[in-house]
């Protein structure tokens, strides 16, 4: 057998650039995890959100975080959302399933995502020209997540803090997609 | 077009696609002694209204529900969204 050791390589190889005061950040390092909720099994999952992360079960649009482990839940769906945190190697599900049991079907999505963390002044300005989703403060304020599309890719977007934004796409597709937010933030530069 | 979904709000028409008509989730029983005639109807009989109309809409690029819209067909006006799963429940679905 081969002892060559093959290291994992990330979608935009750790992409970081400044654009005046926007920064654009490649997020590495993050799990993520999709939760589907068994039929009529939502008030065990939320039980066992409230036991093991002292966290809610997030509605539809928005995000809850744990207070004992920083894990972030975005309500994606009926049914389902992603749990979301630090985590390196492929045993991400695991985690998921020491904390939540049998309460969830979990899969594990971490490699099939880049993750593209938008953050300054300027922030909803360079996205307003990708983004339909309304990004003020009264439609999406602090926390709310949703699915979407940039430039036909299909998007996660989460507000993070009050000027920082993650965006979630395909990792098949992360160059374009870059490509596509980049022509969005260099139309205001 | 904007379709202002019930859980996330006003979401543009690009990011759904359309099915048909609503009536698509009243399905026969196939068991029922006339159920050939009842399907024939179901998959080939449509109304073609130029007016009020209730039609399914996939939210594929969100939250991936299925919806009931009721749109005028002569003027595009949406006068009420519905979660499809609401719909169906109202109609007597166990789930």
């Amino acid at each position: 057998m081969s002892d060559a050791t093959l290291k994992a390589r990330s979608p935009l190889d750790g992409y970081r650039q400044q654009f005046g005061t926007l920064e654009i950040v490649e997020l590495n390092g993050l799990a993520l995890v999709s939760v589907a909720t068994p039929l009529d099994g939502e008030e065990e999952l939320k039980k066992a959100m409230t036991t093991a992360h002292k966290a809610e079960l997030p509605a539809v649009g928005s995000s809850t975080q744990s207070s004992v482990d920083d894990t972030r839940f975005l309500g994606l769906q009926p049914g389902q959302m992603f749990a979301m945190f630090a985590h390196d190697g492929d045993r991400a599900v695991e985690f998921v399933a020491k904390k939540l049991g049998e309460t969830g079907y979990y899969t594990d999505q971490s490699d099939s995502w880049v993750i593209l963390q938008l953050s300054g002044a300027d922030v909803r300005t360079a996205l307003e020209r990708i983004c339909a989703i309304d990004l003020q403060d009264s439609a999406f304020p602090v926390g709310a997540v949703t699915r979407t599309v940039m430039e036909h890719l299909g998007t996660i977007i989460m507000r993070t803090g009050h000027d920082t934004f993650v965006l979630l796409s395909a990792r098949s597709s992360a160059k374009s997609f870059l490509h596509a937010v980049l022509t969005s933030v260099n139309n205001i530069q | 077009m904007i379709i202002n979904h019930p859980l996330l709000g006003p979401r543009d028409a690009s990011e759904f696609v359309y099915l048909g008509d609503a009536s698509l989730i009243d399905r026969p029983d196939w068991q029922h002694e006339n159920s050939q005639q009842e399907f024939h109807n179901y998959l080939y009989l449509r109304d073609n209204p130029a007016g009020e109309h209730r039609e399914l809409w996939f939210h594929e690029q969100g939250d991936r529900s299925w919806l009931v819209v009721t749109r005028n067909t002569l003027t595009h006006e949406i006068s009420k969204v519905e979660l499809a799963r609401d719909v169906a429940k109202e109609r007597g679905r166990d789930k």
